[in-house]
């Protein structure tokens, strides 16, 4: 490891360090532009200057090309180094407009820094300067090229690493222009960090232009929870509502980067329609009254029915504090457990995935990185959690081969090999590639459960002929492998593939491999909720109770059903019987309408909260503001009103957790604080995998890993002849597969206007032949047959996707919730083409 | 859309590169000697014959100054303005071209027979001054061998 000195004090670090990041493990900043650490050096913009005094190079070099070296001795603070930096920037600042004053980007500008730093305040130079046209480029980012300072770091993050090409270097040397060969919006959904890693002005965010400047922010370190990888984020508010949202720096999950859909997600908390304030039979009442009306509702009830006549529902996207609580409550009131997840197979396969999570097989997304191969089962990772698909580039770009079984047309920003088979065959399929990838001298010592899991797994052979040879040379590149880790999505598969996903890791371990499992879940905490769900309890048995009578009151925590629920009728007159609905929620929703008692609850950037991600980590987003109805809304773009009080406007709104903490001990009025430590407490007691959770606070940058994993349960249990019974079970049948886009299905970001503007219109997806089968061509439109009705939607046709399948996305303008029962299939003649 | 000769042409440089996009400077100057220049939509046909986006290919494009992005006239000069050139009596040669033309360095002239573009150094120092016009070279310039060639292209 070389050791060097750099001004005058010594560092050791790995080789291949570059001395502008030794210098900053000394917590030297060198000036730096086009110098970024998640895309390297290019040694474009010349201001990362020093000295080399000592060593085998000499005198001014730049610091992000030069490798540290034994015996180096650097001065950043030379004076020939001081003065070569003065005049780079005086040269990049030539064509630079003199206008910080009106620029987006002033107040959090590297370039204004590093002019103001490097002393260049008044300007010599009095000829013309170049000017730009600006481009268009869709709702989320603004374009202003006259302030470019040409360091390429846009194009190397929008091409190089992530893996778009609809934004470039245009032109050269004085001319080079970045932007797009025509006007257009954006293709990439990752199109947010080029505002973030611009280093001036040129790629603002759009939606919160004319609003502040970064030091009118209250900003606080925060967490995605638009899917459940947990991406780590800087929520800025102003004027009691959130403003924006920026990329904040995750070792373990995202890195320097965020997707679109985690950026501008985050609308929801300051919706117009939002509901605010609590309500009692549809009357809008004060916070007290409406915790009284639950209470005294609740007694009433409860006076008059068996004490499982209360059922309570809370979800995936509350803070783990809320899961906790509500649980706590059904303890001491003596209801049931509650159900956290509406749909029941779900429930089971994220149960299944969370069981399966041994600390060793775990990988982070930044592991993920590094793996040398990728096989994705059933998972769309752009569509469900974008910032996998960013991850896999990073391993493909390094070599890692990328494989994904799944029925969908999947689309992926890297190379990738997708075998697009039905749901049903994924399990025969990645067994026998797994058997195919596995030496078999490898596991002549392995357990015999292992031994008979291998020796009775499908052999390639049943891949179908046109699979075959893409199926067999896969299987050679994946046995030269040996980081290999298993991505199983949780939303579309069948229950067996989850528990398959952990066998076959289990297996390639037994063979000596480093293989980590990988496992999406469906939203921010599904994990936590999952960890407190009862196995045997879900909200199917709740909505039978309701619909025989003998679940009577029902409290919705978070969770909206209307939404998610398959059945919408079903749910309709399941709910209609009840005698109490009391809904908690910080989304306006049709049970918000049809509650007897509502309560308006906080969300992340109020109160904060403890959230668990896919990969077992226990990560805390802190509170932003502290809530209230935003300026804007209460002015109407007028001065605010001229009333004085100590009291938040609209501020009613409390964390669910103390809500339910209220509702439980006759509404001691404790403060959040202290009301949030109730549920931690109770959660480090009971829940042993949470027995080490500290304080709200104290968890670190890098969270909390939790195990939950029960070892030996179902490991191998998987049986391959009942496996190959099914291969052809579904005959002449199209099975609808509901699923999940980037924009426009997600819950919380499907209430960001920005978002909106970017949502595809809803459509069906069809493989080609079938299409063809039926007479069908893309520009037509259909009306698919569902159990309680019609959808009526476009056709999209594609080529990669699994024969013997539609794809219909759960999107938010289509009224897709007509199915009585899933997977669900239909016949052919059930897709009839509307003429107009 | 692309002519099949123009497919065929830019077909037969295939196997000279690892990659479709490889060819992307050749197919370019192909369209060039076809149409006379690489319209926005001739970008668009080419980058899609060669799987690459319209903006990778803009931008190779733009990058070379005789890839043509605008019209230009039936003939072409380039006059080189570097050092030998200019120690030989460039300025010379530049005043009556643009005198005689009528127009100013990346102009067209009216009748459309002429675009005047600058390079530096044409590779013939020793018969400095020099220019190009299309794909002839012309050395030792004085303005009677300029007219003489001005003539001569109609
Ligand atoms: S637009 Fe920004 S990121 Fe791109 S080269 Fe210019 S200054 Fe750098
Ligand atoms: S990948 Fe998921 S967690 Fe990360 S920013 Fe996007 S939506 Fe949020
Ligand atoms: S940061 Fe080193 S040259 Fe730009
Ligand atoms: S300098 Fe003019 S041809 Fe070389």
């Amino acid at each position: 490891m070389p050791k060097l000195v750099i001004d005058e004090r010594e560092i050791e670090v790995p080789e291949g360090t570059k001395v502008i990041e030794a210098a900053e493990q000394l917590g030297i900043m060198i000036p730096r532009f086009c110098y970024h650490p998640a895309l390297g050096s290019v040694g474009a913009c010349r201001v990362c200057a020093v000295k080399f005094l000592e060593g085998p190079f000499k005198g001014v070099q730049m610091s992000c090309m030069i490798d540290a070296k034994d015996d180096m001795v650097v001065s950043t603070t030379d004076e020939e180094a001081v003065e070569f930096r003065k005049y780079v920037i005086e040269w990049l600042m030539l064509h630079h407009p003199h206008d910080c004053p009106v620029c987006d980007e002033g107040g959090h500008c590297l370039l204004q820094d590093m002019t103001v730093s490097g002393g260049h305040g008044v300007r010599r130079y009095l000829g013309l300067k170049r000017t730009y046209r600006d481009q268009y480029l869709g709702p989320l980012v603004q374009h202003e090229m006259n302030r470019c300072i040409h360091c390429y770091r846009c194009t190397r993050f929008y091409q190089e690493f992530a893996g778009y090409f609809d934004l470039g270097v245009m032109q050269i040397a004085n001319h080079t222009y970045f932007g797009r060969f025509k006007d257009g919006i954006l293709e990439s959904p990752f199109t947010g960090n080029l505002s973030d890693i611009c280093p001036t002005g040129v790629y603002t965010d759009k939606p919160s232009r004319f609003f502040g400047r970064r030091w009118d922010y209250q900003r606080s370190p925060s967490l995605c929870i638009n899917c459940s990888l947990g991406c780590h984020i800087t929520a800025s508010a102003r004027y009691r509502e959130v403003v924006r949202q920026e990329a904040r720096y995750s070792e373990a999950v995202n890195g320097y980067f965020i997707c679109d859909r985690g950026r501008h997600g985050f609308h929801y908390a300051k919706s117009e329609t939002r509901p605010g304030k609590a309500l009692v039979d549809g009357r809008e009442v004060t916070t007290e009254e409406g915790i009284r009306a639950a209470r005294e509702k609740l007694a009433e009830l409860m006076s008059r029915i068996e004490s499982d006549g209360v059922a309570c529902l809370g979800s995936a996207r509350s803070s783990l504090e809320n899961q906790a609580m509500l649980k706590q409550l059904c303890q001491k009131m003596g209801w049931q457990d509650p159900s956290y997840f509406v749909d029941e197979s779900l429930a089971k396969k994220v149960k299944t995935a969370v069981t399966r999570l041994e600390p060793e097989l775990t990988v982070s997304l930044r592991d993920l990185e590094g793996s040398d191969a990728i096989i994705v089962v059933g998972a769309d990772p752009i569509n469900e959690a974008p910032m996998l698909a960013l991850a896999m580039r990073q391993a493909q770009r390094k070599g890692g081969k990328i494989v994904v079984l799944d029925p969908r047309p999947i689309s992926l920003p890297c190379d990738y090999t997708h075998l697009p088979v039905k749901l049903d065959e994924i399990n025969l399929y990645l067994g026998a590639l797994i058997k195919a990838a596995v030496d078999p001298e490898a596991i002549t010592d392995a357990e015999k459960d292992v031994a008979r899991f291998y020796r009775e797994a499908p052999m390639l052979e049943i891949f179908v002929d046109s699979l075959q040879k893409k199926a067999s040379s896969l299987a050679q590149e994946l046995r030269a492998s040996q980081r290999v880790v298993i991505v199983c999505g949780t939303q579309v598969v069948r229950e067996t593939t989850v528990v398959l996903a952990g066998d076959c890791v289990s297996l390639l371990r037994a063979a000596k491999k480093q293989a980590g499992l990988f496992y999406l879940l469906p939203q921010a905490n599904a994990f936590g909720a999952s960890l407190l769900t009862n196995k045997e309890f879900s909200f199917l048995n709740t909505l039978e109770g309701m619909e025989n009578g003998s679940i009577k009151g029902l409290i919705l925590v978070e969770n909206d059903p209307f939404y998610s629920f398959h059945h919408r009728q079903r749910l309709d007159l399941a709910i209609e019987k009840l005698d109490l609905l009391i809904v908690l929620d910080y989304l306006e929703s049709p049970a918000v309408r049809k509650a007897h008692v509502f309560l308006p609850t906080s969300t992340l950037y109020e109160t904060g909260g403890i959230y668990i991600n896919q990969e077992g980590r226990a990560q805390a987003a802190t509170k932003t503001y502290l809530g209230g109805i935003s300026i804007a809304q209460i002015s109407g773009g007028n001065h605010p009103p001229r009333i004085y009080g100590s009291e938040i406007p609209g501020g009613e709104a409390r964390a669910a957790f103390q809500f339910l903490d209220q509702i439980g001990d006759g509404g001691s009025d404790e403060d959040e604080t202290a009301s949030r430590q109730n549920p931690l407490r109770w959660l480090s007691a009971n829940l042993p995998a949470l027995a080490k959770i500290p304080p709200f606070g104290e968890l670190t940058e890098a969270g909390m890993l939790i195990n939950s994993s029960d070892e030996g349960t179902g490991q191998f249990s998987l049986d391959w002849k009942e496996e190959k019974d099914k291969g052809d079970m579904t005959g002449d049948l199209l099975e609808v597969i509901l699923t999940d886009l980037t924009f426009g299905t997600e819950e919380l970001s499907s209430f960001s206007p920005p978002l909106r503007k970017l949502e595809r219109k809803p459509c069906l997806f069809m493989q080609v032949n079938d299409a063809a089968k039926m007479g069908l061509s893309s520009e037509d439109r259909v009306r698919i047959k569902l159990d309680e009705g019609d959808v009526e939607v476009d056709v999209r046709l594609e080529e990669n996707m699994a024969p013997g399948v539609v794809i219909l996305p759960r999107h938010r303008l289509l009224e897709w919730q007509k199915v009585k029962r899933l997977p669900k299939f239909v016949r052919f003649e059930e897709i009839e083409k509307v003429s107009d | 859309m692309l002519s099949q000769q123009e497919r065929d042409e830019i077909e037969a440089e295939f196997p000279h590169y690892e990659k479709k996009r490889g060819v992307s400077v050749e197919a370019m100057k192909i369209i060039q000697r076809h149409r006379g220049w690489v319209s926005t939509q001739a970008i668009e046909e080419i980058s899609e014959f060669l799987e690459m986006t319209p903006d990778e290919l803009d931008g190779v494009a733009t990058f070379y100054n005789l890839i043509f992005r605008k019209p230009v006239g039936k003939h072409v000069i380039l006059v080189c303005d570097s050092v030998s050139c200019w120690i030989m009596g460039y300025e010379e040669v530049r005043s009556h071209l643009l005198s005689r033309l009528g127009i100013q360095f990346g102009q067209t002239t009216g009748d459309g027979r002429f675009t005047l573009l600058s390079v530096p150094c044409l590779g013939a120092c020793d018969q400095a001054p020099a220019m190009m016009v299309n794909d002839k070279l012309y050395g030792n310039l004085d303005p009677a061998k300029i007219d003489e060639i001005l003539e001569a292209h109609a």
